[in-house]
């Protein structure tokens, strides 16, 4: 109902904005209707349209007129389809559309593989290849940009610090409704033959494409919209909602890691907003940005984007690094091993994300004097982001490792963003990288950082969290399953595309040189069988949510607040606000405890705890 | 288990491992070594590089190699500590916790000066060595003026006025200057064998220099050809034409013959 109220509004709107554009063209002489140019216009009402229909009309802007507000009366699974302010709700409605974006750009991986098998073009056309391939470009950076710290930011961030919800939950629920108007605009543009730029979308190419390239800037536009207010929802969570005692060095390593990606989503995505609104201008309004015959400058636009899009790599990555030292520590039964220094290296990271953007322009024609500094600058970022490793060998180092399947995850993310990281130094010496951008090499480093450390940590925090969000258990022997099978299949399509980099295979190409082939059909097969791994997953996800058995409040026998409240949480999570008393990891401290729930009193461990 | 006080298992356990870890590191030193000899060798015994064919292309493979001798020990010493802790420090049915040790400064110093002296020499080495090596010979023999349009390359010889599209001749053992341009989107000048690259950037003249060392043609290495490396459009993957190198007398004859 709320997403009919919320559709009907947008195209209201979208119409609206539509004739005011028509309206202005018409004045100024030109024709009236062009596509591009009215949608541009229009997608600004329609946004607006679907933002009031969808619910803040009614919950949040009536008031604003003197009117009162409707009362929020949904209950049970419809909430998940409305417009509800709850962390938990909208933590679980981040989760699964986003794991359903995940699903469809991996299926368009599949298709690419099935293209590059052999030489020539099988089932795809250079046009249609490029389609794909831009599709599950943008589609999986977006997954990787919002899943996990909309999912888990969300349902996770405000127990662990002992808050009833987030900070502003009116905006929480605005900034996951700007989601579906993304869905809409990438299906608008495969619908209407996609676009080809990939998506980094360099200008001038992405000025000239037809006009699916369009809904590709609308879609990363609106995406952005979204983030920026999520961010900074959880920056000012997690400065003002701390529970009582809950100091900065309390925080559990994975809010550290949410807070700073937030800070770093709040500063950075307004310039790839801005990259996108300067495409648009460039495409509809007849600004020339872009154009050198006209005194514009195609190189701004990589500069502006890497702006964003380096620190968008952290963005994806710190939460990882989160979730994984969170496992390590809870799983070994040991207290988080420099815990300060960890800190240290995610401050330090997200300090010196904004100096390196550079290394993406090495051979871009930019400026021979910045290859020196952005060389030694993204040499550097290494030193902060060692630290991660440092924590997480001291924390396993004579610990009780436990291998649970969420365990299991966390160490293929180090394993694999091991592999990930130490190419990184490679490519960021100008020499090698010369020889190495844009080839396949590149496209290996940067899924061993995104999918082997990003989304493997995404799977690690699902099957952790779980049996809190569903009060249901996942199977385990089908969870580690999938992990090998993951963890094998990865690597089986990655390592071997490091060799096609070498051998001189480029990216984004549906066809290539007949030496490349048996590489080729290598990396496909890895692909496959890493495509099939997520049928285990999904068999697994959707029974254990409908009939799995039923989860204590702490199964993993773990420290931090969540797990010490049912599962699933009570709408206000702690029946009265907890008191903390010492940082998560006191594992093997006698008469440690991290925090005094009082009268809630299910947590008998906590109460033993407490008398000890 | 988990949050219950555990201190008297817990405690004596700490004792015995912090009497076992002088062993522990030992064995776990020897191991890392030995990986460390046995990994450097197989690194050491692969050809990571395809053809290489130019001056610029045995400063960037040193660099390459060089990094893998430098990346490996890390490589290694994250697996084998790591790998070390997992096989041995597993969970053994009791619902103790591990030793609380929540800091070692000896363990986090020396990282710190492991990790940023080796950032340090990777970045003078081979970073702003190669980088310098690279632009240490700046006067061309011979300069041509590339351009880049969809979806095909076009040469001119600067000195003699020759326009060519399809392959490229170069004479070997000569000093190129690329100037190279494009007319509609990005593209990027690249020649594999040669390990140079460079964006052909519309409205800007970008350079690239260029010693050939070798003789060959597409026809014998795949990667004697000038392929585009950006991303340009639908016929982006055939962007490519052949490259050929040639004694210095014969490049001459061609480019007479091709009315220079
Ligand atoms: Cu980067
Ligand atoms: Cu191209």
């Amino acid at each position: 109902m709320t997403i009919v109220r919320g559709v009907v509004a947008g195209a209201v709107g979208y119409v609206l904005g539509a004739a005011l554009i028509m309206a202005i063209r018409a004045a100024s002489g030109a024709a009236a209707w062009e596509v591009e140019s009215v949608t541009a216009g229009a997608w600004l009402f329609a946004l607006t349209g679907w933002l009031l229909g969808v619910g803040v009309w009614r919950y949040w802007a009536r008031p604003w007129f003197g009117r009162p507000a409707d009362t929020y009366t949904t209950t049970g699974w419809r909430r998940y389809f409305d417009f509800d302010t709850d962390h938990k709700v909208i933590g679980v409605q981040y989760l699964i559309t986003f794991l359903t974006m995940f699903f469809m750009a991996g299926l368009f991986a599949m298709l690419m593989r099935y293209e590059l098998m052999g030489v020539g073009e099988d089932i795809l056309n250079s046009d249609q290849y490029n389609s794909i391939m831009s599709l599950h470009g943008t589609m999986m950076v977006f997954v990787a940009v919002a899943a996990t710290v909309g999912a888990f930011g969300n349902y996770v961030l405000p127990i662990m610090i002992g808050a009833d919800d987030m900070a502003y939950p009116k905006l929480n629920a605005l900034s996951f409704w700007l989601v579906p108007p993304v869905l809409v605009a990438l299906t608008a543009s495969f619908l209407l033959g996609g676009y080809d730029t990939g998506w980094t979308g360099y200008a001038p190419l992405s000025v000239k494409n037809d006009v699916g390239g369009l809904f590709f800037n609308l879609a990363f536009f609106s995406l952005g919209l979204s983030s920026i207010v999520g961010a900074l929802n959880i920056i000012v969570t997690v400065i003002t909602m701390r529970a009582r005692g809950m100091t900065w060095f309390r925080l559990p390593i994975f809010v550290w890691s949410i807070f700073v990606t937030a800070i770093l989503s709040l500063i950075f995505t307004q310039f790839v907003g801005l990259a996108m609104l300067l495409v648009i201008l460039d495409r509809t309004a007849g600004t020339v940005f872009f154009d050198p015959a006209s005194g514009g400058q195609p190189l701004l636009y990589q500069n502006v984007f890497w702006f964003y899009s380096h620190p968008a790599v952290y963005i994806m990555i710190l939460p990882a690094f989160g979730i994984t030292l969170e496992m390590v520590s809870h799983f070994s039964r040991k207290p988080l091993f420099a815990y300060r220094w960890a800190v240290g290296g995610l401050l330090g990271i997200m300090g010196m994300s904004s100096v390196v953007w550079a290394h993406h322009m090495f051979t871009s024609g930019m400026a021979e004097a910045l290859r020196k500094p952005f060389l030694a600058s993204t040499e550097l970022i290494s030193i902060p982001t060692g630290f991660i490793f440092l924590s997480a060998l001291g924390t396993l180092w004579l610990g009780r490792i436990r291998y649970t399947v969420p365990m299991l995850f966390a160490l293929g993310v180090l394993f694999n963003f091991l592999i990930g990281g130490l190419t990184g130094v490679f490519l960021a010496d100008v020499p090698v990288d010369i020889q190495l951008q844009d080839t396949y090499f590149v496209v290996a480093h940067f899924h061993y950082v995104i999918l082997g450390g990003g989304i493997f940590a995404l799977f690690g925090a699902i099957y952790y969290w779980f049996p809190k969000m569903t009060g249901r258990m996942m199977n385990n022997r089908l969870g580690k399953v999938h992990f090998w099978w993951m963890m094998v299949g990865f690597n089986a399509t990655f390592l071997p595309m490091f060799i096609l980099g070498l051998q001189g295979m480029n990216r984004r190409i549906a066809d290539y040189t007949p030496g490349l082939e048996s590489a080729n059909r290598a990396v496909s097969m890895g692909g496959f069988f890493l495509g099939t791994s997520f049928v285990i997953f999904l068999a697994n996800f959707i029974w254990s949510w409908v009939k799995g058995p039923p989860a204590p409040d702490n199964p993993w026998g773990a420290r931090t607040l969540e797990w010490q409240i049912p599962s699933p949480p009570p709408h206000e999570n702690f029946e009265i606000p907890p008191i903390v008393l010492a940082d998560p990891y006191g594992y093997g401290e006698p008469g440690s405890v991290h925090a005094d729930l009082g009268g809630n009193g299910r947590s008998e461990s906590l109460e033993e705890g407490v008398q000890a | 288990m988990g949050n219950g006080d555990h201190s008297t298992t817990s405690q004596t356990k700490d004792r015995t491992h912090s009497d076992r870890q002088p062993g522990r590191l030992a064995t776990v030193a020897f191991i890392w070594l030995l990986v460390t000899v046995l990994a450097e060798i197989t690194v050491a015994a692969i050809e990571w590089q395809p053809f290489a064919a130019s001056r610029e292309a045995t400063i960037s493979d040193d660099a390459f190699n060089l990094l893998m001798v430098l990346a490996t020990p890390v490589f290694t010493f994250v697996i084998v500590v790591g790998g070390y802790a997992l096989l041995r420090d597993r969970h053994r049915g009791d619902d103790a916790d591990g030793p609380p040790i929540r800091t070692s400064r000896a363990f986090i110093a020396t990282w710190l000066v492991v990790t940023t002296v080796l950032s340090v020499v990777v970045i003078i080495t081979p970073g702003f060595t190669g980088l310098d090596e690279l632009r240490a010979e700046p006067e061309a023999d011979l300069v041509i003026d590339v351009r880049a349009e969809r979806w095909s390359w076009a040469y001119r010889y600067a000195d003699s006025g020759v326009e060519t599209q399809g392959n490229l001749m170069l004479p070997i053992n000569r000093r190129v200057l690329f100037r190279i341009s494009s007319t509609d989107v990005i593209h990027s000048f690249w020649i594999p064998a040669f390990r140079i690259k460079k964006d052909a950037v519309p409205g800007q003249i970008t350079t690239t220099m260029v010693t050939p060392r070798k003789l060959g043609s597409f026809d014998n290495q795949e990667e004697m050809r000038v392929q585009c490396a950006e991303l340009c459009g639908v016929g982006h993957a055939r962007m490519f034409t052949g490259v050929t190198v040639v004694e210095q007398d014969e490049f001459d004859a061609w480019l007479a013959a091709a009315g220079g």
